[in-house]
C-alpha cells in the first residue's frame, strides 16, 4: 500500500509533463507562431518562464518522490517535530525572490516596446489607423477618411465598420481602444495582444503584423451575458488592398442609390 | 461521515439527471394572451388549436406551405448505396445548396421522388457534408438505387430554430414576442415580431406599409443597431446561418400576425363579455365548423401575400435623382424644411434636432384604438414610450448612408410616429433634409445664410465619395 501511494503521487507529475510535451503537436498550444515580432519576444519570455518552472517542478517532484520512496522502506525512523529551520526559510525565500527579480528586470524592454508610448514605432502615434470601440456585444470601428488623420472626435467623413478591423501588412500601426459601456478586453491571440478596454479611457495599442491573413478578434473579459458574441476579425492585407478597402467603405457609406453618384451629379451641373 | 458524502453525491447526480431530462414536447410558443384573453374561452382554444396545427411547437415545428417562407428544399440524386450509407449529389442549381452544409439536414430526412422507395422518407442519423454521405437512422426497407432522386426539406426551419435559440431568444423570446429573459432590462425593448412590423426597411409605406425584405433583416443582423442593444452577428454567423435565421424570424412574424388576425376576427362576435348571451356557444360552434376554416386560409393568404410582396422587384426605395451635393445651400434649405410647416420635423425632433419637440410634451392619440394615451409623449405600435431621435448624437439606428436617411424620411419608420413623406415632399427636398440631418452633429448651428468658403469645403468633402 505504501508503494501504491509513492506511485500514485509520482504518476501525476509525470502525466503532466507528458501532456505538456505533447501539447504543441496536437495544437493545444499557441494558435500558431506569432504574427508579430513583438509577439515572438513575448512567446520567448513565456518559454523562459516555462523552462524555469519546469526545472523547479521536476526538481521538487524528484525530491518528493525520493522522500516518499525512502520512507516507504523505512520502518525504524519515526517522524520528528521540528520548529523550522532558519537557514532553510532564508533559502526558499531568497531563491524565488531572485528568480522573480531577474524576470522583472529581464522582461522590461519587451514591456517598454509594447506599452510605453514614447517607445512606440515612429509614426504610429501621430496617425492611428482606427478607433475601436467595444460595447455590449460588438466592436465598432471608426477609420479616418483616406488621406486624413483620425481625430479624437467623430468627423463627417469618418468611415465606420463593425466587427471587422483591417490593417496593412508589414507596417507598424496603432489603434485607439475605447469602451462604450463596461470593461472589455481586446484580444488578438495570433498577435499575442490582450488589452483591457476601460470606459472613459482611450488606450493606444500598436502592432506590426508580418503575415497576411484573417485573425480572430475576441473579447477576453467576461462583459455580460452576450460576451461570446464579441467575435470579430482582424484582416491583415497588403497596403494597396487596405487602402482599397477604405475606398470601398467610403463608397458604401456615401451610397445614395446611385453607384456613380458623383459623375452623374457633375454632368448635370 | 463517508455515508453523508455518498448521499450528497447521489443528490447531485440526481439533480444532473433531472436537468437533462426536460420534456421537449411541453415546450410551446407563448400565447398572445393580452389579445387572446378578450375571447370566449372556447374561441381562444380554437385559435390555439389552429396555431398548433399549422406551426407546431418550437422543438416540433410544422412547415405551413401556404406561407412564403423558404423552409429549405434541396433536390439531389443517389450516387451509390453501401449498407446504411447513401452517397448523394445535390442539384447544384438549388439556390440554398449553401445551407446543406448545416448538420441539421441530417435530422430532416430525405423524401424519395423516384425509384423503388418513391414516396418514402428516410430519417438520417449522420451527415458528412464534405463527402455528401448520409447514414440512415432506420434500416432501409426497399433500398434506393443509383440515380434515384430525392428532396430534402425543412432544414432551414430546424437550423434557424437552433440558431435563434442560441443567439436571439435571450432577448426576443421563444415566440418572437420580444419578451426574452433579458428583455426587461433593455431600453429600447427588443423587437416583438408578432406585429410583422420591422422599423428599418428599404421598402415604401404608401399607400400601405410594405413588409421588410430578407435583405433588410439581413442588414440589421449584420450591422446591428447602434444606440440599442442589438449587436452585429457577423462574422460570427456565416452566410448559410443568416439565411436560416432570417427565414425563422419571418416565420415567427407571420405566426404572430396570423394569431392576431384570428383573434381580431373572432373578437367581433365571440368576445369574452358575451359569454352570457343566449345561444353563443351554438353560434360559435357553427362558426368554427363552417366559416372559420376558410377564414384561417384567407388570413394566411393575406399575411403571406404581404411578405412575398415585399420581395418583389422594385419594392426598394431608390430615388430617381442622386443625392444633392452636400453644400451649405442644400443644408440651409434642409434646415428651413426641418423647421417649417411642410415637413414638420421640428414638432418631434425639436428646433435644434435634440429630439425634444413639442409633441413629446403633449398627450398623443393611439392611431390603432383612437384613444388618448395615459401619459405624455410619443408611443410606438407596441405601446412602448419612444423618443424622437436626437440628431446631434450622430447615431443612426437604421444606417448612416445617405440612402438610409433618405428612406427613413421617404417612408417613415414603420411602427413609430415617424411618418412617411413620399407624398408631402419632393425628392430634392428630401435630399436637402438628408444633407441637413447628416450635418447636425458637426454643425449644430447650420448657417443662417450660406457662406461661400464653406460651400467649397463641403463640395470637396463630397468629392471623396466616388
Amino acid at each position: 500500500m505504501r508503494k501504491f501511494w509513492v506511485l500514485f503521487f509520482m504518476f501525476w507529475p509525470i502525466a503532466a509533463i507528458v501532456y505538456s510535451a505533447m501539447s504543441p503537436s496536437y495544437h493545444w498550444w499557441f494558435p500558431g507562431a506569432s504574427v508579430t515580432d513583438l509577439g515572438q519576444r513575448i512567446d520567448n519570455l513565456f518559454y523562459l518562464i516555462l523552462i524555469i518552472i519546469t526545472v523547479v517542478f521536476i526538481g521538487t517532484q524528484i525530491a518528493l518522490g525520493y522522500a516518499l520512496w525512502k520512507a516507504a522502506h523505512n520502518d525504524d525512523d519515526k517522524a520528528q517535530f521540528s520548529h523550522g529551520s532558519h537557514n532553510l526559510e532564508v533559502i526558499w525565500s531568497v531563491a524565488p525572490a531572485v528568480i522573480l527579480l531577474f524576470l522583472a528586470l529581464y522582461q522590461m524592454d519587451v514591456w517598454r516596446d509594447f506599452r510605453v508610448k514614447a517607445y512606440f514605432p515612429e509614426g504610429t502615434i501621430e496617425t492611428p489607423i482606427a478607433e475601436v470601440t467595444a460595447r455590449q456585444f460588438e466592436w465598432r470601428i471608426r477609420y479616418p477618411a483616406p488621406g486624413k488623420k483620425l481625430q479624437p472626435k467623430p468627423q463627417p467623413d469618418d468611415l465606420y465598420a463593425v466587427n471587422e478591423l483591417r490593417a496593412p501588412i508589414g507596417r507598424a500601426v496603432m489603434i485607439q481602444l475605447r469602451s462604450e459601456d463596461v470593461q472589455h478586453a481586446f484580444f488578438l491571440p495570433h498577435l499575442r495582444i490582450k488589452q483591457d478596454a476601460i470606459p472613459g479611457q482611450i488606450i493606444p495599442i500598436w502592432f506590426k503584423a508580418e503575415k497576411k491573413g484573417i485573425y480572430e478578434l475576441l473579447c477576453a473579459e467576461l462583459c455580460g451575458w452576450g460576451h461570446y458574441k464579441m467575435r470579430a476579425q482582424l484582416t491583415v492585407e497588403r497596403e494597396v488592398e487596405f487602402q482599397g478597402y477604405l475606398k470601398k467603405l467610403q463608397a458604401d457609406q456615401n451610397y445614395d442609390g446611385f453607384p456613380t453618384s458623383d459623375s452623374v451629379a457633375k454632368k448635370e451641373e | 461521515m463517508s455515508v453523508r458524502w455518498q448521499s450528497l453525491i447521489a443528490v447531485m447526480l440526481a439533480g444532473l439527471l433531472a436537468g437533462c431530462g426536460g420534456d421537449a414536447s411541453k415546450v410551446r410558443f407563448a400565447e398572445n394572451s393580452a389579445l387572446a384573453k378578450q375571447l370566449l374561452p372556447k374561441a381562444r382554444k380554437a385559435v390555439q388549436k389552429t396555431l398548433d396545427e399549422h406551426f407546431g411547437a418550437p422543438l416540433d415545428s410544422v412547415a405551413w406551405l401556404k406561407l412564403p417562407v423558404n423552409y429549405g428544399k434541396a433536390e439531389g440524386t443517389v450516387k451509390s448505396v453501401d449498407g446504411q450509407k447513401l452517397s448523394v449529389e445535390f442539384n447544384k442549381e438549388a439556390s440554398d445548396v449553401e445551407s446543406l452544409m448545416s448538420p441539421e439536414l441530417a435530422r430532416a430526412g430525405l423524401l424519395f421522388t423516384s425509384g423503388a422507395s418513391v414516396g418514402k422518407q428516410v430519417l438520417l442519423a449522420k451527415f458528412d457534408p464534405k463527402a455528401n454521405v448520409f447514414e440512415a437512422l432506420q434500416t432501409l426497407e426497399s433500398l434506393p438505387a443509383k440515380d434515384d432522386t430525392f428532396v430534402a426539406a425543412g432544414h432551414f426551419l430546424r437550423h434557424g430554430r437552433k440558431l435563434y435559440a442560441r443567439h436571439c431568444q435571450h432577448c426576443h423570446g421563444v415566440s418572437g414576442d420580444g419578451d426574452g429573459t433579458t428583455a426587461k432590462y433593455l431600453y429600447p425593448r427588443p423587437r416583438d415580431y408578432r406585429l410583422g412590423v420591422f422599423k428599418f426597411t428599404s421598402t415604401g409605406s404608401f399607400p400601405a406599409p410594405i413588409k421588410a425584405t430578407r435583405d433588410d433583416l439581413k442588414r440589421v443582423i449584420a450591422q446591428g443597431i447602434p444606440g440599442t442593444y442589438m449587436p452585429s452577428f457577423v462574422p460570427m454567423l456565416k452566410e448559410n446561418e443568416l439565411v436560416a435565421i432570417i427565414e425563422y424570424i419571418r416565420w415567427l412574424a407571420m405566426r404572430g400576425e396570423i394569431e392576431k388576425g384570428l383573434i381580431t376576427e373572432l373578437k367581433g362576435e365571440f368576445s369574452r363579455d358575451r359569454s352570457k348571451d343566449d345561444g353563443i356557444d351554438k353560434a360559435l360552434e357553427t362558426y368554427l365548423a363552417e366559416t372559420y376554416p376558410n377564414f384561417v386560409n384567407e388570413i394566411a393568404g393575406e399575411v403571406g401575400e404581404k411578405w412575398s410582396g415585399a420581395e418583389e422587384e422594385g419594392t426598394a426605395i431608390i430615388p430617381k435623382k442622386p443625392r444633392t451635393p452636400d453644400t451649405a445651400e442644400s443644408r440651409h434649405r434642409g434646415k428651413e424644411l426641418f423647421l417649417g410647416n411642410k415637413a414638420k420635423c421640428v414638432n418631434c425632433h425639436g428646433p435644434a434636432g435634440r429630439g425634444n419637440g413639442p409633441m413629446t410634451e403633449d398627450f398623443q392619440r393611439n392611431p390603432a384604438t383612437n384613444e388618448v394615451y395615459a401619459e405624455r409623449g410619443l408611443f410606438d405600435a407596441w405601446d412602448q414610450p419612444i423618443k424622437p431621435r436626437d440628431l446631434t448624437r450622430g447615431i443612426y439606428r437604421g444606417g448612416r448612408r445617405p440612402i438610409d436617411i433618405y428612406r427613413r424620411i421617404y417612408a417613415g419608420i414603420k411602427g413609430t410616429p415617424m411618418p412617411g413623406n413620399s407624398q408631402a415632399l419632393s425628392e430634392a427636398e428630401i435630399w436637402d433634409l438628408v444633407n441637413y440631418a447628416l450635418s447636425v452633429p458637426y454643425d449644430p448651428q447650420a448657417p443662417k445664410s450660406p457662406k461661400p468658403h464653406s460651400v467649397a469645403e463641403h463640395s470637396t468633402d463630397h468629392g471623396h465619395a466616388n
